[in-house]
């Protein structure tokens, strides 16, 4: 009886530590997600360590309001997370303009010319970008383009009085999150091959933030009075490029005979121009 | 001889910058004394925890124009202006630099239809170009770890990301800039630039470079505010010995900052010129 007795003790005694392991392990869990993941730390010591190549792994760059499978290219859901619709707020004039872009997308999207993409737009190209960093001292350089931002210290007023390509950032550390503040944008730039688009006007304030060894969060909130009812949001990932010896490439773009540019992968033997000194005169390529 | 140069961003520096130069003005360049390149580890330079100098800042190159190599210019001066690129270095006792006859023949040529150059074209100037860009007009941004200096240059939005390990280059990959490997030698940066794919022009005076082209540069800091720059051009089958390169660059005044150079995006010139000059207008055979 004794034993008999004992064995509901010993399996509730058992069952108590599955629990108890169990509730562990949740509570465990519950902390591990409200306690942000801790970059490294610089040489300094302080400021938390970006330093990498980094790529998204999606194809928003068609379309950031999401779009369906194509020829070569995955479908994507749309990197909009506010409004909760997926949607650019746009006032009805601008989607208008909007739709308009996206019929003619085939000879108007700027990057087709290879001009820099702008921000947020480089940042989810099917391309890497390093982040440079020093105690201090802050770039992302983009391989699309040879695209780079100089990250300056937001105790500096913005030069916002002429409008660039890559705009002009201004940035502080909330903890171990990024915040850059973008102005200074032109008014010919695209988010996507869609023909989403911002004017002259745009702000935009960007988070960056590490949510494990490998993954960046980015987000960009974006405010244009001009083009859209209220601000909106996207957020993506950007994840860590580990091969070893990776490296930025040089991507420039090479005129054709009749004057379009192509990109010209530094491995493409197109790329090498032959000590035939007078094939400069021809045509690059055929 | 006619330059089509895209400048189409460059007022908007000259304006940024007009303080700078002023500030830079306080005596011509050319009275100052050269930097001497110390063999003894200089203390008094900033220094990176490894130990090595600290690069890092904003960077003006302090004299000289872009008509020409600027060849043994000790002081900024460009010495081969004078003879606009002639292959004997122009006087002015700098190095004499010399084509082999086929490729002074090309240079010639270059000479005569130097709106060919490539950088006029919005395409990467090549290494040393980069660095050589019009004194005063484009800086460089040095970004600086224990692994890598970052070059990030205003004109042309041209960027290298020199690692420092003296790793070797690679096999099949041939860049308007090249492959850029580098190494600390005591205190100066050495860095080794090879896979070139042939199509950079040196300056505007037609004076070019081909695939074959080498290029080894020191970064030498000699005092907080001054980069001693030094490039040995090799390239066999354009010149007949290599070229020596050397000036400085000077730190810009903490408050000024690079902005960005956009050059396809604005581009203007192209269209007025017609296809003979190699404007936008093509004879359509």
């Amino acid at each position: 009886m004794r034993t008999g007795a004992a064995r509901p003790a010993f399996f509730s005694a058992a069952v108590a530590c599955i629990l108890a392991v169990v509730a562990l392990a949740a509570a465990a869990q519950t902390s591990k997600n409200a306690t942000a993941f801790s970059p490294a730390r610089l040489q300094d010591g302080k400021t938390p360590d970006f330093r990498g190549l980094w790529q998204v792994r999606d194809t928003a760059y068609v379309n950031i309001e999401g779009h369906p499978a194509e020829k070569g290219i995955a479908a994507s859901r749309s990197i909009i997370v506010d409004p909760s619709n997926g949607k650019i707020p746009y006032k009805p004039d601008a989607l208008a303009k909007r739709q308009e872009n996206y019929r003619t997308r085939a000879a108007s999207d700027p990057s087709l010319k290879c001009y820099q993409a702008g921000v947020p737009r480089a940042t989810y190209l099917p391309a890497p970008l390093q982040i440079l960093q020093s105690p201090g001292n802050l770039a992302i350089v983009y391989q699309e383009n040879h695209a780079f931002r100089v990250f300056q210290p937001d105790t500096r007023p913005h030069f916002d009085s002429a409008d660039f390509w890559m705009g002009d950032t201004r940035y502080r550390w909330e903890g171990d999150t990024l915040i850059s503040d973008v102005v200074a944008l032109t008014d010919e730039l695209w988010f996507d091959q869609a023909g989403n688009f911002h004017s002259a006007d745009v702000h935009i304030v960007e988070r960056y933030r590490m949510t494990g060894a490998d993954t960046l969060e980015y987000e960009a909130r974006i405010e244009d009075a001009v083009v859209y009812s209220r601000p909106w949001t996207l957020r993506t990932v950007l994840y860590r490029i580990k091969e070893p010896g990776a490296r930025i490439i040089e991507d420039e773009c090479l005129e054709d005979a009749n004057g379009v540019r192509h990109h010209i992968s530094p491995d493409d033997p197109r790329n090498l121009l032959k000590s035939d000194y007078s094939r400069w005169k021809k045509p690059a390529q055929k | 001889m006619k330059f089509v140069h895209a400048y189409h961003s460059r007022v908007l520096l000259i304006a940024a910058l007009a303080s700078s130069l002023i500030a830079n003005s306080s005596g011509p360049l050319s009275a100052q004394a050269p930097p001497a390149r110390s063999s003894v580890q200089n203390a008094s330079l900033p220094r990176l925890p490894g130990g090595h100098p600290d690069l890092q800042g904003l960077w003006l190159k302090s004299a000289g124009g872009f008509q020409g190599l600027f060849i043994g210019s000790l002081d900024g001066t460009n010495f081969a202006a004078a003879g606009r690129g002639r292959g004997n270095g122009g006087g002015g006792g700098g190095t004499a630099y010399e084509y082999t006859p086929e490729a002074e023949a090309e240079r010639l040529d270059r000479l005569r239809r130097g709106y060919e150059d490539p950088e006029a074209r919005c395409h990467l100037p090549g290494v040393p170009r980069a660095l050589d860009q019009p004194a005063g007009l484009y800086p460089v941004q040095i970004i600086q770890d224990e692994k890598y200096v970052a070059l990030l240059h205003e004109a042309m939005h041209d960027v290298r990301i020199v690692p420092t390990d003296n790793s070797p280059h690679p096999r099949s990959y041939w860049a308007w800039d090249g492959d850029s490997r580098g190494r600390w030698e005591a205190d100066t940066l050495v860095v080794d630039v090879s896979n070139f794919n042939g199509r950079t022009w040196l300056d505007m005076a037609g004076n070019f470079v081909d695939e074959n082209e080498h290029v080894v540069e020191r970064f030498t800091l000699v005092d907080l505010d001054t980069i001693l720059y030094e490039a040995t051009v090799t390239d066999p089958t354009v010149f007949v010995k290599p070229i020596q390169m050397r000036f400085t660059l000077k730190r810009v005044p903490a408050e000024q900052q690079i902005l960005e150079y956009s050059c396809l995006e604005g581009e203007r010139s192209l269209q007025h010129y017609t296809e003979e000059d190699g404007g936008k207008k093509r004879r359509v055979k």
